[in-house]
C-alpha cells in the first residue's frame, strides 16, 4: 500500500514537471491564460461589488459576507483550473483520436492518468490573487483564529466535491463521438455553484443540494465558518464526497466497457 | 503466449444519410445496424514468434489487436493473453505488453522525447540504471540520441516513429503489438524500422504481433501469417507455405516493342496484368510449363525484354482477397 | 429509452450545450438572484427598476445574447493552425466570405431560437411579461442582429490572431468575460457608478447588450443615436479585421507555412 502510494506520489511529480515544460514552451498562452483567469475573477467580484452598490442585503448576507463566499468559490474553482480542469478538456480529445488506447494499456490506474496528467502552472501561479482575496475578505467579515485553521481544509473539501461530480459527469463522454459539449455542463454547473444557495427558489435549490449537491460546494464550508450550528449542509458534502468518487469509479467502469475505441 | 477460443466482437455502429436532412434524421431517429468485426477466431501464438496479421481494410486486425492488449472487451470467446485476461487489465499484465500503433503517438507532443521517457521510467517503475542502459542501447540502434532532446512536434514522421518505438520498448515488454508500424513512412525510414524490429527481436527473444498494409514488413519480419477476410481467420501458417498457395507458380513480366492484344485467348489464362499502353504484361505461369510457354511467347510476340521472380506476397493477397475459394 | 438516449447526446448536441445552454442557466441565475433581492420589499425599486421590470430586462438580454453571441473564432483559428487556410487561397471565394455565410446561418438558427424563447415566455408568464410595441420589437431586433455583426467582426479578428498564437481561445473568452461584465448583461447600466456610466459611453459595450434590451422594453426616444453609434463601431471593427488579414497574410505567404 505504502509503496503504491510513493508510486503514484512520484509519477503525479512527473506530471507536475512535464506539465511546467510544457507550459514554459508556450510563454504567450501561459501568460494569457493567467490574465484570462484574473479578468475573470475581478469581474466576478466587481459585479457583486455593483449589486451591493444598490442594495443592502442580499438574502441574509451583506456585502462583506458575499464577497468573502465569492472570494472562496474562486479559490475552490482555481484549485480545479490548476489541477484538474485542463485534463476534462483533452479526455474527450483523447477518446476521439483514439489516444485513449495508449492510457488503458500503461500500468497505471487510468482514471489517475487521465483526469491529473495536466497541471496548468499558470493557475497556479494565481494563487497571488486568490489567496490574498480570501485572507482580505475573511478579515472583512472578522473570523476567528478557528475559523481560519479551519479555512483550508473546508476549501480543499470543497474542491474535492466539485470534482468528484464533474469527474462523474465527465465519465459520459465515453458514450460520444465527441464529449467536449459535456464540459460546458461542467461549466455551468460551477457558474450555479458561484452563488450561496439561499439566492435559488427552492425546488432548484433543493436539487442542487440533494440530488445534485454542486451548490454545497462553496455555500457548506462558507455557512459552517459564519455559523458553527449550520453544518447539515456540511455533513452532507462530507458524506457526498465519497459517494460521488464511487458513482465515478462505477461509471468509468461501465465507460471502459462502452469504449470501442475509435476504431481503425 | 495467446490463446484465443471462438473469439468474438460485434460493434453497433449508426448509419447516417448525407446532406442536412440526413444530419436531421439521424438525430432524431438513429439507425443502428450491427456489424461483426472478429467471428469465431481461434489463435495461438508461442514465445519468441513473430507472427503477422494480414487482411484488406475493415477486416478486423486492429480490432483483434485492442482484444489482446485489453483495450476492448470480446463479445464472446475465450482469450488468455500471458495468462491473463486483457480486459481486466492486471497491472502486472499491462507490464509485460507494448503496443505500438504507427497512427497515433504516445509522446507528449509539446516536449522532448525524452520528457516523456521519463514519464514512462515512472509508469513502469524502471530502475535508474537500467533505464539510462536501455536509453543508452536503444537510441544507439535507431541513431536518434541527439532527437530525444527536440520538440517532438518539431521531428519529421519516420523520426518520430523511432522514438514511438523507444517509448514503447523501455521497459522491456514480452509481447509486443505492432500496428502498421511503417504507416506514411518512406522507403529508406520503412527499412530502417524493419531492420531495428529485427535485430531488437533476435536480441530479446521477445514476440511480436504485428499488423501491416506493406508486404515488405511482412516478409522481411514475419515467421508466420495469419490472413483475415471479413472478420474471420482464412490462413495461418508459415510465410513460405502462403507463397505457394497458388501453387508452384512463378511472375513472368514480357515487354513487347509495340501493343499487344489484351484479348489474346493465350493471355487470359495466366491473370495478366497489362500496363496502359499494353506494351508489357505480368503473367503467372506454372513452373512445369515455364520452359514450353516461354519459347512459345519468344517465338510469337515481339518481346524485347523479359524478367521472372518468385510471385511478390501483394499478388497473392491480391488474388486471394479477388478468389476466396482458394484458401 | 437507450436509444433515444444516445440520440440526445451526440455531438451535434455539443452545440446546443456550448451555445444556447449557457445563456439560459445565466438567465436562472440572474433571476434568482434578484427575485431573492426584491423578496423582502417587492415593492422597492433597484437602480429604476422594479422587480417584473428587472426580470424583463434580463429575458430580453437573453433574446439579444442569442443574436449577438454567435462568433465562432475558433474554427478561424484552427483554419490557421492547420494550414487549411491554404485552400481558401484557392477556392474562388475569401475566407471571410465563408465564415461570414456560416454566421448568417447560426444567425438564423438563433433567431429561431429567440422567437421560440420569446412565445415560450409570453405563453407561461401571459400578461406578467410586457409585450413590446412591433416599433420596439423591430428596433431591439435589428439592433441585436447589427450587434451580431458587431461580434462577428470581433471573433474575426480575434480568429486571425492565430496567425501570430498558437491559441487564441484564452483571448477570446477573456473578451467574452469582459464584454459580459461592461455590456450590462450581468447587471443593468443604471447600477454602475456613474463615472464608469459615462467611459462606457465611449465604447462600443453599452450598444451590444444593454441598449437593445432598453429597445425592447420600449425606451425608444434614442433610437437613431444608438442605431449610428453601434454602426459606427461594426465599421471600425470591419476595418480592424481587415487590416488584421492583411498583416497576417502578409507574415503567412512570407513564413511559406
Amino acid at each position: 500500500m505504502w509503496a503504491r502510494l510513493k508510486h503514484y506520489g512520484s509519477v503525479y511529480s512527473s506530471f507536475v514537471s512535464t506539465s511546467f515544460s510544457e507550459a514554459m514552451s508556450f510563454r504567450t498562452h501561459f501568460l494569457l491564460l493567467m490574465f484570462m483567469d484574473i479578468v475573470f475573477y475581478t469581474s466576478h467580484l466587481w459585479s457583486v461589488d455593483i449589486v451591493y452598490d444598490n442594495v443592502e442585503l442580499i438574502g441574509p448576507w451583506r456585502r462583506e459576507q458575499l464577497l468573502f463566499f465569492a472570494s472562496v468559490m474562486l479559490a475552490i474553482n482555481q484549485l480545479t483550473m490548476s489541477l484538474v480542469s485542463e485534463n476534462y478538456w483533452r479526455f474527450p480529445l483523447a477518446i476521439r483520436t483514439g489516444e485513449f488506447d495508449f492510457t488503458l494499456v500503461k500500468p497505471i490506474n487510468s482514471v489517475f492518468l487521465t483526469f491529473f496528467r495536466v497541471v496548468r502552472p499558470g493557475s497556479i501561479a494565481n494563487l497571488i490573487y486568490t489567496g490574498p482575496a480570501v485572507v482580505y475578505f475573511g478579515l472583512q467579515v472578522g473570523l476567528e483564529p478557528l475559523d481560519w485553521a479551519l479555512l483550508p481544509p473546508l476549501i480543499f473539501a470543497g474542491f474535492l466535491l466539485q470534482n468528484s461530480i464533474e469527474m462523474m459527469i465527465s465519465c459520459g463522454m465515453f458514450w460520444m463521438i465527441d464529449g467536449s459539449g459535456v464540459n460546458f455542463i461542467r461549466i455551468e454547473l460551477q457558474q450555479l455553484a458561484r452563488w450561496p444557495d439561499f439566492v435559488y427558489p427552492r425546488y432548484l435549490r433543493g436539487l442542487l443540494m440533494w440530488v445534485l449537491p454542486i451548490l454545497l460546494t462553496g455555500s457548506a464550508p462558507v455557512r459552517f465558518i459564519f455559523d458553527r450550528a449550520d453544518r447539515t449542509p456540511l455533513i452532507v458534502m462530507l458524506f457526498a464526497i465519497p459517494l460521488f468518487w464511487a458513482l465515478t469509479a462505477y461509471f468509468w467502469q461501465r465507460g471502459l466497457k462502452a469504449y470501442e475505441s475509435a476504431s481503425s | 503466449m495467446i490463446v484465443a477460443r471462438g473469439l468474438c466482437k460485434q460493434f453497433k455502429i449508426h448509419q447516417k444519410k448525407p446532406g442536412f436532412s440526413g444530419a436531421l434524421q439521424s438525430f432524431f431517429n438513429r439507425q443502428y445496424e450491427t456489424k461483426s468485426a472478429v467471428e469465431g477466431f481461434d489463435f495461438e501464438a508461442h514465445p519468441g514468434e513473430v507472427i503477422g496479421l494480414l487482411g484488406p481494410n475493415g477486416a478486423g486486425k486492429t480490432t483483434l489487436m485492442k482484444m489482446f492488449t485489453g483495450i476492448i472487451v470480446p463479445s464472446s470467446g475465450q482469450l488468455e493473453v500471458l495468462g491473463y485476461t486483457p480486459h481486466q487489465r492486471a497491472r502486472e499484465f499491462r507490464k509485460q505488453i507494448a503496443l505500438v500503433m504507427g497512427q497515433k503517438s504516445q509522446l507528449w507532443w509539446d516536449l522532448p522525447a525524452l520528457d516523456s521517457f521519463l514519464l514512462l521510467q515512472k509508469y513502469y517503475e524502471i530502475p535508474k540504471a537500467a533505464f539510462e542502459r536501455r536509453l543508452d542501447d536503444l537510441a544507439e540502434l535507431l541513431g536518434v540520441k541527439r532527437l530525444m532532446q527536440v520538440h517532438v512536434r518539431k521531428l519529421s514522421l519516420g523520426e518520430r516513429m523511432k522514438l514511438e518505438l523507444m517509448s514503447s520498448l523501455l521497459h522491456e515488454p514480452k509481447l509486443i503489438f505492432l500496428d502498421e508500424p511503417t504507416i506514411g513512412l518512406d522507403l529508406t525510414a520503412q527499412r530502417n524500422i524493419r531492420q531495428f524490429l529485427k535485430s531488437y527481436q533476435k536480441e530479446k527473444g521477445c514476440t511480436l504481433i504485428l499488423t501491416s498494409h506493406y508486404m515488405a514488413d511482412v516478409e522481411a519480419l514475419c515467421e508466420r501469417l495469419v490472413l483475415i477476410l471479413g472478420g474471420q481467420k482464412r490462413f495461418d501458417d508459415s510465410l513460405h507455405r502462403f507463397e505457394t498457395i497458388l501453387g508452384s507458380e512463378k511472375m513472368v513480366a514480357y515487354e513487347f516493342d509495340r501493343p499487344v492484344d489484351r484479348q489474346d485467348p493465350f493471355f487470359l489464362q495466366f491473370s495478366p496484368q497489362w500496363n496502359e499502353n499494353s506494351t508489357r504484361v505480368e503473367l503467372n505461369i506454372p513452373e512445369a510449363q515455364l520452359r514450353e510457354l516461354g519459347q512459345i511467347i519468344l517465338r510469337d510476340y515481339p518481346v524485347v525484354d523479359f524478367h521472372t521472380e518468385k510471385l511478390p506476397i501483394e499478388r497473392v493477397m491480391q488474388q486471394l482477397l479477388d478468389r476466396p475459394e482458394l484458401l | 429509452m437507450r436509444v433515444s438516449w444516445s440520440n440526445l447526446l451526440v455531438y451535434r448536441v455539443n452545440f446546443i450545450l456550448q451555445g444556447i445552454a449557457p445563456l439560459f442557466v445565466f438567465l436562472v441565475v440572474k433571476l434568482s438572484l434578484w427575485y431573492k433581492i426584491f423578496e423582502s420589499s417587492p415593492q422597492a425599486q433597484v437602480g429604476g427598476y422594479h422587480f417584473e421590470e428587472m426580470a424583463a430586462y434580463h429575458l430580453w438580454i437573453l433574446i439579444a445574447s442569442l443574436l449577438i453571441f454567435n462568433g465562432n473564432s475558433q474554427r478561424i483559428s484552427e483554419d490557421i493552425r492547420l494550414g487549411r487556410i491554404t485552400s481558401y487561397l484557392i477556392y474562388p471565394f475569401q475566407l471571410w466570405e465563408f465564415h461570414a455565410a456560416s454566421f448568417l446561418a447560426r444567425s438564423w438558427f438563433q433567431l429561431f431560437i429567440a422567437l421560440g424563447t420569446l412565445f415560450g415566455a409570453w405563453a407561461l408568464l401571459g400578461g406578467r411579461l410586457a409585450l413590446p410595441s412591433p416599433a420596439a420589437l423591430l428596433a431591439g431586433l435589428g439592433l441585436a442582429l447589427l450587434g451580431g455583426l458587431f461580434w462577428f467582426w470581433v471573433n474575426f479578428m480575434v480568429g486571425l490572431v492565430g496567425f501570430w498564437l498558437e491559441e487564441t481561445w484564452t483571448l477570446m473568452v477573456m473578451l467574452q468575460i469582459v464584454t459580459y461584465f461592461l455590456s450590462g448583461a450581468i447587471i443593468p447600466l443604471e447600477l454602475y457608478p456613474d463615472w464608469m456610466q459615462t467611459l462606457l459611453s465611449f465604447t462600443p459595450f453599452p450598444y451590444i447588450a444593454y441598449w437593445p434590451a432598453r429597445l425592447f422594453m420600449g425606451h425608444l426616444d434614442q433610437v437613431g443615436w444608438v442605431f449610428g453609434a453601434l454602426a459606427f463601431w461594426v465599421v471600425v471593427m470591419a476595418l480592424a479585421a481587415w487590416w488584421t488579414w492583411r498583416a497576417g497574410m502578409r507574415l503567412y505567404t512570407a513564413a511559406g507555412m
